[in-house]
């Protein structure tokens, strides 16, 4: 337990690092890049002077308190979970998140579970059938690993997607049909979402199961080498028995090294809502960015980047939960 | 115990001991010649060329209009004859021709061109933004690693806070609040770098630590070179082969981080002013806002994608390499297609069942032959001609050659030879344990066994020709192995209790959870181990505890034969003793029959009936232990006995042998150990003795020395001792 509580506080100070960060940003940076996003919020028609006064505070324009002053506040703000005002929508940035935020945790859950079950158990069968035509999956992954996201979503839309132009299967623009369909709890509605979920999630699933496929195959060819995996053969235990004896010590490093693979998946899964569109929080960040609605992509970034520190969290109590070693020690 | 003791996977599994390179001093990176490597080379150099000549072979200036190919496609809005403005069009994009090999953009620019001036610009990002993160990280990590204490504290943190926040996103915020970044390389570098770096600085602190305590570094510290010193001289070159591989990854991550943010269109519009540049994420991020892809326009989007996709398999490809390199465990992948077909073997030998590859036909059937009666000092394991390589054809490797021995009821048979010597091999191939590469090319195993307790098989076995299941069936059952390590020995993760558990439940089907409990407590009380210890897992015991562990779970099936493949070596001189007594003990008691394997001579006399002596994976002389004690007739003996001080008994002069173990890639003709012999003669250097029966003595040696009326040394013709056993226990 006190490694995850060191874990703790590794991911606060990075929170508070991220917080801060996104707070000096629009502050310190030279030629003042905030004074034409405040010019633009103040003659769109969205803002309202009084709008327009909330976003100069949030981002320091203008302001004539002391910048420890700004931050304290800022701070404050955060605690009570008031992330600003965006002028674009013209609505408070912590409510565009929360609706935001469950098309992209959906996604995101469901297509990293996918990734690592299926990822995690070919690399087990590669390594355990070594030098059957199994072996011709790592050439392939290695490329999957080595494309970026973005391409590798533009090739599925062009191949599978309805705005394509070859196979034209699944939707592949919104998060469901804005058109056809209301959303609530009703059946045409949760069709359409799912159909519109299947593209997104395939390329964050490709994209991302290489690295657990190579991962878990590198670490299980080490693992099989062991003593106490021959030594489980030598007991006479089923084949069954000794894979799962070296997959089990082989799953560690994995899990130990979660991190990166968050960090590779929330990268991924931005860049695949944005190609396809989809309502979460990456492409409202993307969308954002171009509207220089700099209190949303604040925001945004703040809230990404606590999903991933809890995520990162949950994966230590994982690792400490199947790794006994972990459990004793300080 | 942080979780994060982990670095590259390929370095350091979190699970048993650390996989660390092992280096002493520097050594240069040698890849390994796969044809990944070189594929993954050929790739990288064609990018380099492109990367340095593409400014000059481009037909074009990446921005030119070419109005003269001009197709008029859309008008743009608000001229043409209604509006008073002359009519202006829209170009169309040209597919591929003589003047546009890459056909054309939406702007009428030449692709090819600017597909070339990309590949420069984003090479050159990629790469400096890869040595920006690479020196930062080889600060960070290798002080905090060298340094320790509270520097490594804070650094060690530093690293572990950017890692855990989400690259990406940090990214795309600072270049969003940047907005110089497009137009300055060296800028847009450094963002990505600082989002980079981190990882390789954690991986590198990690393998700091461990060269740390390394010797080599240990006397250059006692020596009294300085600290900065030591870090260049000693660790840095230690770290080449880590750095490089990171660089590499590193480099495919910054490469990937520019496209991503040109693509975001946050790295500056070669239009735009400042003028960022043509990188790929920039023509990418042109068609896909062009609708390039739904338009069907591939020649536009497709060629970056596609060098996008080529660079960075020819990255992974090197990093293969360079990983296999680190991690040679990664390597042995095993038989060739070639040499499998050759072999006429499967090329994915099953998991503990090495392949036999036998071209000697299997002599008379000997299933229901003469049934084994029991008593002591019958054969139960008999090995004949047994004989291991690894690999296959003519690069294989002689493990194992031609080796014949025989094990008794209730007899103890020592091993013995310098590590390195096929000792384990020989061993583990009878059971058919070694792993891919090895494969056994001659041979039988005899197993007669007459199990002793409960049902098991009755009857001679070839083990060689078992099957699965009737192999399974044996293993452990019938025959037992302790290995040198037990805390390797044991499944890290779950508890010795459990490991007792699954050995119980497969082999005894009949017993219950309870039952199964109940016995391994006896097990562990005939052992002397508190019955408690069955629910602790085996980082917690000590040494001797675990290997004791260990033996309880090799006789809990009542076997007839035990594998000891050095089992008390890792062990203090104490422990050794208490742990030696008690086998023997255990031998006398349950009845089984021993190999003992060791490099300790003096050891197996005190408890071996009869002694093997191996060299370069022949057996050179067998002989009663005693005989073989006083008397040793083979110089190979004569040098083993002579370079450990024996526990008890009179002083000898420790003379030792001179030279190294033999390379068995390169063993010189003759008799193999006629190199380091100092009585070698010109016949031991043509050719290869062969085990004989010397003179009436139950015992047999594989020296000229011994043949055709060769002086004799007077060391290797001592007396024959008179009574066996007496030197024994």
């Amino acid at each position: 337990m006190q490694a995850v509580l060191r874990r703790l506080g590794v991911y606060l100070l990075a929170a508070w690092v991220a917080l801060t960060v996104s707070f000096l940003l629009p502050r310190v940076v030279p030629g003042n890049p905030v004074a034409g996003a405040v010019a633009r919020a103040s003659q769109s028609g969205n803002c309202n002077s009084q709008c327009v006064v909330a976003i100069e505070e949030q981002l320091g324009y203008n302001v004539h308190t002391s910048i420890w002053d700004q931050y304290l506040q800022y701070v404050g703000n955060l605690a009570h979970g008031d992330l600003g005002h965006s002028w674009s929508e013209n609505a408070p940035v912590s409510s565009l998140i929360l609706q935001y935020l469950p098309w992209t945790l959906g996604l995101l859950v469901i297509a990293t579970i996918i990734a690592f079950v299926a990822g995690t158990a070919i690399g087990i069968l590669i390594a355990w059938r070594r030098g059957s035509w199994l072996d011709w999956i790592l050439p392939g992954a290695t490329f999957f690993q080595a494309i970026p996201y973005f391409f590798l979503a533009l090739v599925v839309v062009l191949i599978f997607g309805q705005t394509g132009t070859m196979l034209k299967w699944f939707p592949s623009l919104f998060g469901y049909d804005i058109y056809a369909v209301t959303p609530g709890p009703n059946l045409p509605y949760i069709e359409s979402v799912v159909s519109h979920a299947i593209l997104p999630a395939a390329t964050v699933i490709l994209g991302s199961m290489a690295g657990f496929i190579l991962t878990m195959r590198n670490n299980m060819m080490t693992t099989l080498d062991e003593d106490f995996v021959l030594v489980a053969a030598a007991k006479g235990l089923p084949a069954r028995s000794v894979v799962w004896y070296a997959a089990r010590n082989a799953l560690l490093p994995v899990v130990a090294n979660f991190t990166i693979a968050i960090s590779l998946l929330v990268s991924g899964q931005i860049l695949v809502e944005i190609v396809f569109n989809y309502p979460g929080i990456g492409f409202h960040l993307f969308d954002a960015l171009g509207k220089l609605d700099y209190s949303l992509v604040q925001g945004i970034f703040v809230v990404i980047t606590l999903v991933v520190l809890a995520a990162n969290l949950l994966a230590d109590v994982v690792y400490v939960l199947i790794d006994p070693r972990a459990r004793q020690v300080a | 115990m942080t979780i994060n003791s982990t670095a590259l996977t390929a370095v350091s599994p979190g699970a048993g001991p650390s996989v660390e390179p092992v280096f002493h001093r520097a050594r240069i990176l040698r890849l390994p010649r796969s044809p990944q490597v070189l594929v993954g080379l050929v790739i990288l150099a064609v990018f380099g060329v492109v990367a340095i000549i593409g400014r000059w072979i481009a037909p074009y200036s990446p921005n030119a209009t070419d109005e003269t190919h001009w197709v008029q496609h859309i008008l743009v809005p608000g001229t043409g004859s209604d509006t008073g403005f002359p009519a202006q069009y829209y170009p169309l994009p040209l597919p591929p021709s003589a003047a546009h090999w890459l056909g054309t953009t939406v702007f009428a620019q030449d692709a090819w061109s600017q597909l070339l001036a990309s590949t420069q610009a984003t090479l050159f990002v990629g790469l400096l933004a890869a040595a920006i993160a690479t020196v930062l990280s080889v600060l960070i990590g290798v002080s905090a690693g060298y340094l320790g204490g509270a520097a490594d504290e804070g650094l060690s943190l530093v690293a572990n806070v950017f890692l855990a926040i989400p690259g990406l996103p940090l990214l795309i915020v600072i270049a969003d609040y940047v907005p110089a970044a497009g137009s300055s390389i060296v800028l847009v570098a450094a963002i990505i770098a600082v989002t980079t770096w981190a990882y390789t600085a954690r991986t590198l602190r990690a393998q700091t630590l461990s060269l740390r305590n390394r010797d080599f570094v240990e006397a250059a510290r006692v020596s009294g070179e300085g600290r900065s010193r030591i870090i260049l001289v000693e660790v840095l070159p230690n770290l080449i082969p880590i750095v490089a591989a990171s660089f590499l990854f590193t480099t495919l991550s910054a490469i990937g981080a520019y496209i991503v943010i040109a693509f975001l269109g946050l790295a500056g519009s070669p239009t735009s002013s400042p003028p960022g540049l043509w990188n790929w994420g920039e023509m990418l991020r042109e068609g896909f806002a062009n609708n390039a892809v739904r338009s069907g326009w591939w020649w536009w989007w497709a060629p970056p994608g596609a060098f996008i996709a080529l660079l960075g398999t020819g990255l992974a490809l090197l990093n293969f390499g360079i990983d296999e390199f680190i991690n040679p465990r990664l390597r042995a992948a095993g038989l060739s297609r070639k040499a499998a077909r050759k072999a006429g073997i499967s090329r994915r030998p099953k998991f503990g069942m090495t392949p036999v590859v036998s071209d000697r036909p299997h002599p008379t059937p000997l299933r229901g032959a003469s049934l084994p009666t029991g008593g002591q000092g019958e054969p139960v394991l008999e090995i004949r001609g047994l004989s291991v390589d690894y690999g296959y054809g003519d690069d294989a490797v002689h493990a194992v050659v031609d080796c014949d021995l025989t094990l008794r009821r209730g007899r103890v048979l020592g091993l013995a030879g310098e590590s390195g010597s096929g000792k384990t091999t020989l061993a583990l191939a009878a059971l058919r344990l070694l792993r891919a590469p090895a494969l056994i090319t001659a041979g039988q195993v005899l197993f007669h066994s007459k199990p002793i307790s409960e049902d098991g098989p009755v009857g001679t076995i070839d083990l060689l020709a078992a099957d699965d299941d009737e192999f399974r069936a044996i293993r452990w059952s019938e025959i037992a192995v302790v290995l040198q390590s037990s805390l390797n020995a044991l499944n890290p993760v779950i508890t010795i209790g459990a490991q007792f558990d699954d050995l119980l439940r497969v082999h005894r089907p009949h017993l219950s959870a309870t039952e199964r409990w109940a016995r391994s407590v006896e097990l562990f009380d005939m052992v002397g181990i508190n019955a408690e210890r069955l629910r602790s897992y085996p980082h917690e015991l000590s040494g001797g505890m675990r290997q004791r562990a260990m033996i309880a779970m090799a006789i809990a099936l009542e076997p007839q034969v035990m594998i000891l493949d050095e089992p008390t070596t890792a062990l203090d001189v104490v422990t050794q003793r208490e742990i030696i007594e008690e086998l023997i003990g255990l031998g006398d008691r349950i009845g089984f029959a021993t190999l003992f394997i060791t490099h300790d001579l003096s050891l197996l006399v005190e408890l071996a009936d009869e002694i093997d002596v191996m060299y370069a994976g022949r057996l050179m002389e067998r002989a009663p232990a005693a005989a073989l004690f006083r008397a040793p007739r083979l110089p190979y003996t004569h040098g083993l006995l002579h370079c450990f001080p024996p526990l008890h008994g009179r002083r000898i002069a420790m003379e030792g042998i001179p030279g190294s173990p033999p390379d068995l890639r390169d063993l010189p003709t003759g008799c193999p150990f006629n190199p380091r012999c100092r009585w070698a003669m010109p016949k031991c250097r043509q050719e290869l003795p062969r085990m004989a029966p010397l003179d009436g003595h139950a015992r047999e040696v594989a020296c000229w020395l011994h043949r055709d009326g060769a002086t004799v040394p007077a060391e290797l013709a001592l007396p024959e001792p008179a009574l066996a056993g007496e030197v024994g226990r």
